[in-house]
């Protein structure tokens, strides 16, 4: 390009500009601690407006009162200083949003943090969302009835997740919550879902590590991951799982599918303990300020499942909370158990005994979820949940072994068998029809002479076998979710002449 | 009991005055007194300040603060005045005026929280965020 042109474009660029003069709000900053600035006038301002400071970091204000504005800072607050002047922008908070988003890293401020570039904008354009927005009303909404498969077989069979409905992932540290959503990531390969990964207060080489392994599994292609990382201040961290949500709904509102994780809502209601404390806003139980339930119903409300005649699309949300030595009676996990609709809880001693997912099925529930269950799985899983919980309790007899009569040891026996295969490793999600097969055998009690140090065995081998010689059965499953009569006896025969051949 | 906010005693004050309470000799005695037992004395700046907004607001007087690049001549000032009285319905404007070369031109009229910046400086800043958008 010559230098002609480029003055000739820059000359009809500055003939097209026209600046208008208005008044415009503004307020000065009066002090500035901890990411919080606290500013006189912006007598106009709402509530989660954003406000810009003279080196255009951006803040949002949070505490209205009579003489002055409470914001947080979501930059470098280093730079801000007494007496700056500070704008109100007459916007709530937004985030850019596109569909190119997927596949990327983002911050809570929706810029890239990937070393990719720049997002750019999709087909139509780049478009922005606010991350606080009211929850779908109830005439929007559409019950619960298609099924998330998250391709782990203790969840999918005894606590089974909906589309649009919001599971808590409840345990300790240490526990395997997070292997729980990424297992469940892994698994929606092809199954029309798009999953968002909001990591709030993790560290970064966790969040890089769990990264990598989405992408070594081919995951990322339907997967956009919000990063609050521990480093990062509390308001970032605050309005990471909203950014995420907002989206969610971009993507809702196109008609899909969103699973969304929040990773941890714990981290998250210390963060904003955090703001509250540093904007002087009462303390109450555990020093969290009074509106921490809000908090998070406000947010979990927003997942929802949507009819058709409001545009369709279903956000199903998996928030994590992390217990402090199992209390499950904490301020924040009774908040969140309560907002939910299931939990998944996970107990240390579990985990340590072998018995990985250690989900305790006694404790968890997934209260809509059965709705969703396809028409096998809760053929053969009906019973699963109640043998198993009963197993628990039996469990404690077991040590008087000989006293005990035929019938509880029968259920002994098959509940043992029921915990070896619910069993299942990291990165190795089932798909439903295999999870069908191996149930069915379970609960139809082909595995109850099968010694319970050979049932690992015994799946592989005989999911290797059906593979082959139970198409008819698994072909019905993937089409109807349910088996016909001939397909029941083919598998039945295929199950019957593996075993004749295992040793 | 709730908390008393600045406001609420410099308006206070305000009426104490209009209603003729405040022409007792004692008045100002009461008032810092009141201060003192509530323990507002560190308050006494902000209340001041209300009390002069709120005496402002009454009697219709705004305060614009002016900075301009260069000394505004008669004409401008009175015109500045009659644009203001029309835009904040008021009877009366007081100036507290300021230069700044680093304007390079114009003025930059402040009245309350509002702003209006006919600056050079800002029309360019507005013209390098034009120019510079994301197409």
């Amino acid at each position: 390009m010559s230098n002609s042109t480029i003055v000739e474009n820059l000359r009809k660029e500055i003939d097209s500009f026209s600046s208008q003069v208005r008044a415009e709000k503004v307020g000065h900053v009066v002090e500035v601690f901890d990411g919080i600035a606290k500013v006189s006038g912006l007598s106009d301002v709402k509530s989660s407006e954003m406000v810009i400071f003279p080196n255009g970091e951006t803040g949002v204000a949070l505490n209205l009162e009579e003489d002055t504005v409470g914001a947080v800072i979501l930059d470098d607050f280093s730079k801000i200083k007494e007496g700056d002047e500070v704008k109100a922008t007459g916007k709530i908070l937004e985030i850019p949003v596109s569909d190119n988003l997927m596949g990327r890293v983002i911050n809570s401020l929706g810029v890239p943090v990937d070393g990719k570039g720049a997002i750019k904008a999709g087909k139509d354009g780049m478009q922005t969302y606010p991350i606080e927005k009211v929850a779908p009303g109830v005439i929007t909404r559409l019950g619960v009835s298609e099924p998330v498969s998250t391709g782990i077989k203790v969840i999918d069979a005894t606590i089974p997740i909906g589309r649009g409905q919001r599971e808590l992932i409840i345990g300790d540290r240490q526990t395997g919550k997070t292997a729980i959503a990424i297992d469940t990531i892994l698994n929606q390969k092809g199954q029309n879902l798009i999953c968002i990964y909001v990591s709030i207060g993790q560290k970064d080489s966790k969040l890089r590590k769990l990264q990598t392994r989405l992408e070594k599994g081919g995951a990322m292609a339907y997967t956009v991951i919000v990063s609050a990382g521990a480093s990062l201040p509390a308001p970032l961290l605050y309005i990471a799982p909203y950014a995420g949500v907002a989206i969610a709904e971009y993507f809702m509102d196109q008609g899909k599918d969103v699973l969304i994780i929040y990773d941890d809502l714990s981290k998250h209601a210390i963060a904003y303990r955090e703001i509250s404390l540093l904007l002087r806003r009462p303390p109450g139980r555990e020093a969290f300020p009074g509106d921490v339930f809000y908090l998070h119903s406000r947010l979990l409300e927003r997942a929802c499942r949507r009819n058709k005649e409001h545009g369709g699309g279903s956000i199903t949300a998996l928030p994590i909370i992390e217990t402090q030595a199992g209390d499950i009676t904490a301020y924040i996990p009774t908040n969140v158990i309560s907002i939910t609709d299931g939990q998944i809880f996970l107990e240390t001693d579990l985990f340590y005994k072998g018995i990985r997912p250690a989900v305790n099925v006694g404790s968890s529930v997934s209260r809509v979820g059965s709705y969703a269950q396809i028409k096998a799985m809760k053929k053969v899983a009906g019973t699963l949940k109640l043998d198993l919980a009963q197993y628990r309790e039996l469990e404690a007899f077991a040590q008087f072994g000989s006293d005990l009569d035929e019938s509880t040891k029968k259920q002994l026996e098959r509940g043992k068998r029921a915990v070896e295969i619910l069993k299942q490793p990291q990165y190795a999600p089932v798909v439903a029809e295999r999870q069908v097969t191996v149930l069915y055998a379970l609960t139809k009690g082909y595995m109850d002479d099968v010694p319970v140090d050979k049932i690992k065995e015994f799946e592989e081998g005989l999911l290797n076998y059906a593979e082959n010689n139970a198409k008819k059965f698994y072909k019905e499953i993937i089409e109807t979710k349910m088996w016909s009569e001939a397909g029941e006896a083919e598998l039945k025969k295929t199950i019957e002449d593996f075993k004749g051949g295992f040793k | 009991m709730a908390n008393i906010s600045n406001i609420d005693i410099a308006r206070a004050i305000y009426l104490a005055c209009k209603d003729n309470i405040g022409n007792k000799p004692s008045f100002l005695k009461d008032v810092v007194k009141f201060l003192a037992r509530r323990r507002f004395l560190y308050r006494a700046k902000d209340i001041l300040l209300n009390l002069e907004k709120i005496i402002h607001e009454e009697s219709g007087t705004i305060v614009a603060k002016v900075k301009s690049a260069r000394i505004l001549s008669e004409e401008t000032k009175r015109e500045i005045t009659h644009s203001l009285k029309k835009l904040y319905s008021a009877h009366k404007v007081l100036y507290k005026k300021s230069m700044d070369e680093n304007l390079l031109g114009g003025m930059r009229i402040e009245v309350n929280d509002e702003i209006i910046d006919l600056t050079v400086k800002n029309k360019v800043k507005k013209l390098q965020e034009y120019l510079t958008r994301k197409v």
